[in-house]
């Protein structure tokens, strides 16, 4: 079965617009050898604005580390709590110093990643209201 | 209001059970409920190797809700697009990839910038957002 991902666009901005649907198929970099490791899925509780690590890329499940400048990806949806979405409220998501984007309530992302050390994937909230992460992240094994 | 919806169907069989995560969102302006994203640019083009180029040649609005999709349609397995924003190194698109992100935009050192490697990369990307500013003419 592999490791896959489906995205489905749709938007009625521009007229005549048809909308993206396509599939990948998480590979190893460089070649069609199917993505070997996973963080499994995880969820992760946030209280306070500032900046913390959502993934640490020398220290994943303490036991193994990502391989430099691969084929890595990770899912992320911001779920808000306890079956409470705010679209209106968010969750900076950063590589490293650099912040990539909010993610809004109900909002998700799937982005590449270097597993690089010290690149870490990191999450701000926007306010000291509670809201709850989920992710996973695909790699290779180094 | 105008309508963006972005689902994602994800499975895995690297767990000791298949993973199957499903996921939509209905894409709005920064901060609002009621109100979707209502600009998009939308391009298919080729990308050659040698220099890094920025991805959208305009300026969005800044820390809004922009969100990216990019995919890599080169079908040569060895080529990849590699993705910096400001200077920081975010990852690599092989071919088949794809990518959909918030795009924050927070300043000129902020924009996508992309790069070839392996060959010339065959890419299609959309960005839908709630304002943007064309680069002026040279």
């Amino acid at each position: 079965m592999a490791t896959t991902a489906q995205i489905n666009i749709a938007s009625d901005i521009a007229p005549g617009f048809g909308g993206i649907i396509e599939t990948m198929t998480l590979t190893q970099a460089g070649n069609i050898v199917d993505i070997d490791s996973t963080t499994g899925f995880s969820i992760r509780k946030l209280s306070a604005t500032g900046a913390v690590d959502l993934v640490t890329m020398d220290d994943i499940s303490n036991t193994v580390e990502t391989k430099d400048s691969t084929a890595a990806k990770i899912f992320i949806r911001n779920i808000g709590y306890k079956g409470v979405i705010d679209k209106s409220v968010g969750v900076t998501i950063g590589v490293k110093a650099e912040p990539i984007g909010l993610l809004y309530g109900g909002d998700w992302m799937m982005m590449p990643l270097t597993g690089i050390d010290a690149d870490d994937v990191t999450v701000n909230p926007a306010t000291d209201d509670t809201v709850v992460i989920e992710y996973v992240m695909f790699y290779e094994e180094n | 209001m105008a309508t963006t919806t972005a689902a994602v169907t994800l499975t895995s069989d690297l767990l000791s059970d298949n993973m199957s995560v499903s996921a939509s969102t209905t894409c709005m302006k920064a901060g609002t409920t009621a109100d979707g994203l209502d600009g998009m640019e939308y391009g298919y083009l080729d990308l050659i190797t040698g220099d890094e180029y920025d991805l959208i040649g305009a300026t969005p609005t800044a820390s809004k809700a922009s969100k990216l999709y990019l995919k890599n349609h080169s079908t040569d397995e060895t080529y990849f697009i590699a993705i910096t924003q400001g200077t920081q190194a975010i990852g690599r698109l092989y071919a088949g990839d794809w990518m959909f992100i918030p795009a924050d935009f927070h300043d000129a050192a902020g924009e996508i910038a992309i790069t070839a490697n392996g060959g010339t990369n065959k890419i299609c990307y959309a960005l839908f957002h709630e304002g943007i500013t064309k680069d002026a003419s040279a």
